[in-house]
């Protein structure tokens, strides 16, 4: 062998043991039983100093996010001086800070720094249940004390309260949130001959509109989020159940997506594709084609409306929106996107001071300044109507009542089950891109990414 | 006949080069020209960016501390690359101007680190700066970042083409070891030492995985400030711009300043 073959050789060998060295470290250690009860968490006394950590993927994005937490916390130290609350985001080098959020708390809890407090997505509801140690509300504080404070001020809505509940019981408390939306540029609609006074509410009204923008302008008719494997799955689990479908049974053991309702739904999106009505993109050139004007129609987050209405006055089109269409007479069910608060912590002091933290960063307090500076929905809906707190807010934000209107009759985005359930979503999403964007045949694409992911299924691998 | 056939050669290398130039320089034109429209106007596709408007540097200015975030990176960058020069310089020497035992196997070693992932050895320095209470602090992105196999590969390869000549002369005067390296080698290393260690700033600049696992309270350092413009709800791409056009300024007056050395250290090296 020559030299420098052998040197090559050589230093690969040790790479190689340098390399399972390193793997040795920090092996994750989630073992714990997610439901077993936990015991009461004391009441602080007034004096009793306590040290938090909070951890949310908002602190992560500078501007009205990290300022407004921010701003949230100085309060919450006010009224609560015993208690230090420091913030921090995932770690992780991610481009979107909500895409660590998971793996940092993991991470963390293998070595032994996990935060107290944290701020993760309801897709991911039963991992942090089973894997990441969320304590259920219910023992820690009393089932009680949580529908109280669900009431209290202006209670929540009724569909938002049940959003972090695992067999009954409630493990978080629903904190930021958005529905899907259908964004029209009203500039086009009339420039096509259409009248954005009476938005398109079916799916085949979607189809006809988009067609006549592309015949009358040139321009992209329609979008709808969700068809990519990085947009994820909240607003398709929307189409798939406005068509009387699920992405999994209600009893949560079994996937349904390739079940025909879910593929004619899918079928659906991908006429809009193969009929030109919805041009080939993925989600953030379609959010950026509809910011510069170029995109009639987009199935969006209500969260994104500040950006659409800032690109809109820039380059001079009217914005207005619409509740998620329908499938012909079915009423159509919006989902949701969004987080909630969890306990992580093992301390029962700082368990109690977790409960504190929570109540008030869900208080009509913190949800007024959330909703004023940031945008997001407040889940206390009876703000929206106070003088006092948000009504001027949701005079000059329309959007704000499609949205509550929506609420009403809103499911949840319902998280796959095990420790694979990001494989299992990802996997789908995969089938759904191929399907809508590649032309693939939905049928057959479905059933068999089920078909993988059946076999990744808690029930199906024993765990 | 061959004249007219070099011309065109000529020409077509010119083309194909000018043509791979302009490709190269798009990105950075169109960072700049995103990071002068108005904000309302970050989406557009026109090619000049026009009304000029400098709304994303003043909203850049006042989301971020970047003074702050300057000095800091300043200060993380020049420290990691300080390290790594020093490191570099001594094991380089140590490898070319002795021949001890196990020399190869240690020299091997260095270079299999090159080999092993970044993400294997993540945790275990995570966990090790837990350890030593230096999560969220600049010293704890710098500490595990302070030895690099490419110093050390680098400044080998230069000394082993040092003449043996001139270090045994060195040691005929009377000179010891330490005196030799600092009052010999390293004068007469001056272009391959420069060009190093603006390649180690540069990198160490631009690192922004370590950092972004190591300091998790802040956004301390300039690599993570631009990240904070991207976030669950969209990102903010004119502020983005702005600071990504703040940000690599001083690494390209830099690199423009000691272009030369930087070319030359690699050629004579014979590393490319």
């Amino acid at each position: 062998m020559p030299r420098i073959l052998r040197q090559i050789a050589l230093a690969a060998v040790t790479a190689t043991a340098l390399a399972t060295a390193g793997c040795g470290f920090g092996a994750p250690a989630t073992t714990a039983a997610p439901s077993a009860p936990v015991a009461r968490a004391p009441e602080l006394a007034p004096d009793q100093p306590v040290s938090l950590v909070f951890e949310s993927y908002n602190l992560g994005q500078a501007g009205p996010w990290s300022d407004t937490f921010t701003e949230l916390l100085d309060q919450f130290h006010a009224e609560h001086p015993n208690i230090t609350v420091t913030a921090q985001k995932p770690q992780g080098a991610s481009s979107n800070p909500a895409a660590d959020a998971v793996s940092s708390v993991q991470t963390q809890l293998s070595t032994g720094t996990a935060p107290d407090v944290v701020q993760l997505g309801f897709s991911d509801m039963a991992f942090t249940v089973d894997q990441l140690r969320a304590k259920p509300l219910d023992d820690l504080v009393g089932a009680d004390t949580v529908q109280a404070h669900f009431d209290a001020g202006h209670p929540f809505a009724p569909t938002a309260r049940t959003l972090a509940q695992v067999d009954g019981r409630t493990y978080g408390i629903p904190f930021v949130f958005s529905t899907p939306m259908l964004y029209l540029n009203a500039t086009l609609f009339a420039q096509a001959g259409l009248d954005p006074a009476t938005p398109p509410t079916t799916w085949d009204e979607v189809r006809r509109a988009a067609l006549a923008i592309r015949a009358a302008t040139g321009k992209d008719g329609a979008y709808v989020d969700c068809v990519t494997t990085t947009a994820k799955d909240w607003c398709l689990q929307s189409i798939v159940r406005s068509n009387g479908g699920r992405v999994l049974s209600e009893d949560g053991a079994r996937l349904t997506y390739a079940e025909p309702p879910a593929v004619e739904a899918v079928a659906m999106l991908q006429d809009l594709v193969t009929s030109g009505a919805a041009p080939k993109l993925t989600q953030q050139q379609a959010v950026e084609a509809f910011t510069r004007g170029d995109l009639g129609m987009v199935l969006e987050s209500s969260s994104v409306q500040g950006t659409f209405a800032e690109g809109a006055a820039g380059a001079g089109w009217q914005l207005t929106g619409t509740a998620v269409p329908s499938f012909g007479d079915r009423p159509a069910v919006p989902t949701n996107s969004g987080a909630a608060l969890y306990v992580i912590s093992d301390d029962p002091a700082r368990q109690r001071a977790a409960w504190e933290l929570i109540t008030f960063l869900t208080s009509d307090r913190a949800y007024t300044l959330i909703a004023q500076k940031i945008g997001y929905l407040p889940l206390r809906t009876g703000l929206v109507d106070d003088p006092a707190a948000l009504r001027s807010w949701a005079a000059q934000n329309p959007t704000v009542g499609i949205n509550v209107a929506q609420l009403d009759r809103m499911e949840p985005w319902v998280a796959f089950p095990g420790d694979d359930y990001l494989q299992i979503r990802d996997g789908m999403m995969d089938a759904v891109e191929r399907v809508v964007l590649q032309g693939a045949d939905p049928a057959t694409t479905l059933a068999e990414a089920q078909q993988r992911g059946t076999a990744l299924m808690p029930a199906q691998n024993g765990r | 006949m061959t004249g007219k056939a070099t011309t065109w050669t000529r020409a077509g290398g010119h083309l194909v080069l000018g043509g791979l130039g302009v490709l190269c320089a798009v990105p950075i034109y169109w960072l700049f020209a995103t990071s002068l429209r108005r904000p309302q106007d970050v989406s557009s596709a026109a090619l000049l960016p026009w009304p000029l408007s400098l709304q994303n540097y003043a909203d850049a200015w006042a989301a971020l501390d970047l003074p702050t975030l300057l000095g800091n990176t300043a200060l993380m960058a020049t420290a990691i690359a300080a390290g790594q020069l020093l490191i570099g310089l001594l094991a380089g020497y140590a490898f070319a101007a002795w021949d001890f035992r196990f020399s190869r196997a240690l020299h091997l070693a260095f270079v299999a680190t090159w080999l092993v992932p970044f993400q294997v050895t993540m945790l275990p320095n995570y966990v090790l700066l837990h350890q030593l209470g230096l999560l969220n602090t600049i010293a704890g992105v710098v500490l595990p970042q302070l030895c690099s196999a490419l110093g050390v590969v680098l400044l080998r390869q230069h000394m082993l083409g040092f003449p043996r000549e001139l270090l045994d002369a060195a040691r005929m005067d009377g000179r010891g070891s330490w005196r030799i390296l600092w009052t010999v080698v390293v004068p007469n290393l001056g272009p391959p030492l420069a060009s190093l260690a603006v390649l180690l700033f540069i990198n160490a600049w631009n690192e922004y995985f370590w950092p972004a696992l190591v300091l998790q309270r802040s956004n301390a350092v300039l690599q993570l400030g631009l990240r904070s413009f991207m976030g669950a709800e969209g990102n903010d791409w004119g502020p983005m711009m702005a600071t990504a056009g703040m940000a690599c300024l001083p690494v390209l007056l830099l690199y423009l300043v000691l272009q030369r050395r930087v070319v030359d250290g690699f050629v004579r090296s014979g590393l490319k």
